[in-house]
């Protein structure tokens, strides 16, 4: 296990959470790959802060704080998409048409 | 006692303070806004008294320095505006809405966010700034979406937190391969890094990502789809919470990474700010020019002015913020005034180019109003967007950026074509009789003309362009 490994697999879980965006038209879909890509970079902190940081306990903290602060985030988030529900009756992104040009 | 920090303290008790005398008085609606607008005025009152100049810190990852300061007080301007717009909304239905409900709330997540500015701007590490970033963003969210009745805002709201959770994850991701590249998350050991070893992959990669993050909350060029469909779909004084504070603390964050740890890259940087400048000018530009709705012109015409703050950003570091903060100030005005008279007119109208027909007629001081705040966004001589945009292009002139600055300045031709627009609709169109009545109440009276003045005076006197630069150099 090194330094790369960790690296490669944070940028393949990235690219999975950004493609997982683009692709997937459920709104709880692309919230769970929002929270890829959020995972992805916390594998970076806790990889950096493990192998290569002179302060090392700095990074194993951010990825608390960003597991925390992702939390509040997907709370609204999930609330906005109770909302949407309601009108709705389904969670296709599609279905947000009623604002365009 | 660090009296300096008296302030953040205050606004960060503010949003307990206002819910909880929402508690205290459950009956009386007005104690929780009062609360608000005399707590915001406090701080703001407060913040002036400042001894300014010299850049304290606190627990060695809170400083204030004079561009904090300065940055704080338009952050709490803009608060306040936007507290004293949504009033209305609370009380009536407006163009065609339900009315919104708990206000008590809506003051305290306009106040996180605010603080969530302060802490961007006071931030000493990659933490601080992340949670304020943070914290000035996730009220958004809620607030985009406040009116549940409304099939636009959850839209909008939607559309927002998923655009928004993604230029976080960007931004986060940047996040994590400055602190590979450096070891540290201090921005001032960052820099130290970035100075000994300037062409690290690693390093732009992390910068190609902050910028994509960055892209999405300052509304850049190829990641501002989201603003128009956002501005539109929210309640109205949302848009103008979202225009001017979210603008600005997004263009803090800016401030704060290019003259904070990527300093001596600044000169490399340049050419990537540049274009996104330009290419952002000219789209919210083109964009403005065939909207029909009052809020979706908002938005683009947003867009091209956080293309022309972003053209401050190339120059040296006192003049880019000198620039940014006059500009700021400048912009929230001119920008709440225009919110005002379109609130006063979506009260019994569509929210559209075509209620503000007659406006001359029926309402000379609102058409006068609109006219003054038109005239300053597109930076007529002698009002207050005049001066700003001048300072905005020195700053970017000190950068030998002329190709751009000509490029912008002919771009002002074009924003001053639908900004014209906006007056000839209120001046020459023929008038509507099938139109209801305009009601004007002395809250929104007041707030027109206190910001009409402001934008008169704070154009014609200069000293005080001059005034925050010599305070910024000291």
């Amino acid at each position: 296990m090194t330094l790369q490994n960790c690296l490669i697999l944070a940028f393949i879980l990235f690219a999975i959470g950004t493609w997982g965006v683009l692709r997937r038209r459920h709104m709880v879909g692309m919230l769970i790959s929002i929270e890829i890509m959020l995972n992805a970079a916390n594998i970076n902190f806790i990889s950096f802060a493990y192998f290569k940081a002179a302060d090392a306990t700095a990074g194993a903290l951010f990825s608390i704080f960003v597991i925390a602060v992702t939390a509040c985030e997907m709370a609204i988030a999930l609330a906005i998409v109770i909302t949407m529900y309601r009108r709705h009756h389904s969670l296709d992104v599609n279905q947000l048409r009623d604002l365009h040009e | 006692m660090n009296n300096f920090l008296i302030p953040d303290i205050l606004l960060l008790a503010l949003p307990f303070v206002v819910i909880g005398s929402h508690f205290l008085f459950p009956k009386r609606h007005t104690v929780p806004f009062a609360v608000g607008c005399i707590g915001f005025l406090g701080v703001f009152v407060m913040l002036n008294l400042l001894v300014l100049g010299e850049t304290q810190t606190f627990l060695s990852n809170w400083k204030i320095d004079s561009f904090g300061v300065f940055m704080r007080e338009v952050l709490i301007l803009a608060a306040l505006l936007g507290i004293w717009f949504s009033k209305d909304y609370f009380e009536h239905d407006a163009d065609g809405k339900e009315q919104l409900h708990q206000l008590p709330e809506f003051i305290a997540a306009i106040s996180v966010a605010t603080f969530g500015g302060v802490t961007v701007v006071s931030a000493c590490d990659l933490l601080t700034l992340f949670l304020g970033l943070e914290l000035a963003t996730i009220p958004m969210y809620a607030l985009a979406a406040w009116n549940k009745s409304d099939p636009g805002g959850s839209e909008a709201g939607t559309k927002y937190i998923l655009m928004g959770s993604v230029a976080t994850a960007f931004e986060l991701f940047g996040f994590s391969y400055l602190y590979g590249f450096s070891g540290s998350m201090k921005l001032a050991e960052i820099a130290t890094a970035v100075t000994q070893n300037g062409t690290s992959p690693l390093l732009w990669i992390s910068v190609l990502f902050l910028i994509c993050g960055i892209g999405f909350k300052l509304t850049l060029f190829p990641f501002h789809t989201w603003a128009p469909d956002v501005y539109e779909g929210a309640p109205t004084p949302v848009t103008a919470v979202l225009a001017v504070t979210s603008k600005a603390v997004a263009i803090t964050f800016l401030v704060i990474l290019v003259f904070g740890p990527f300093a001596s890259i600044h000169t490399q940087l340049i050419p990537f700010l540049s274009i996104l400048a330009a290419v952002t000018i000219l789209a919210g530009n083109l964009g403005a020019l065939k909207q029909s709705r009052l809020r979706r012109f908002m938005a683009y015409s947003s867009i091209s002015q956080a293309g022309y703050i972003l053209l401050a950003i190339l120059g040296p570091e006192i003049v880019a913020k000198s620039a940014i903060v006059y500009y700021l100030v400048v912009y929230t005005f001119a920008n709440y005034l225009a919110f005002f008279v379109f609130g006063i007119i979506g009260q019994h109208r569509t929210e559209g180019f075509d209620s503000l027909r007659g406006l001359s007629k029926e309402n000379p001081t609102l058409a006068i109003a609109l006219t003054i705040a038109a005239f300053s966004l597109a930076g007529i001589p002698p009002l207050a967007g005049f001066i700003g945009k001048f300072m905005l292009f020195e700053s970017a002139a000190e950068a030998k950026t002329y190709g751009l600055i000509a490029f912008a300045v002919l771009n002002n031709v074009i924003a001053l074509y639908y900004y014209i627009q906006l007056i000839k609709g209120a001046w020459v169109d023929p008038p509507d009789e099938n139109l209801p009545r305009l009601e004007v109440n002395k809250r929104q009276k007041f707030a027109v003309v206190v910001l009409t003045i402001g934008v008169l005076f704070v154009g014609v006197v200069p000293f005080l362009s001059e005034n925050i630069r010599n305070i910024l150099a000291m």
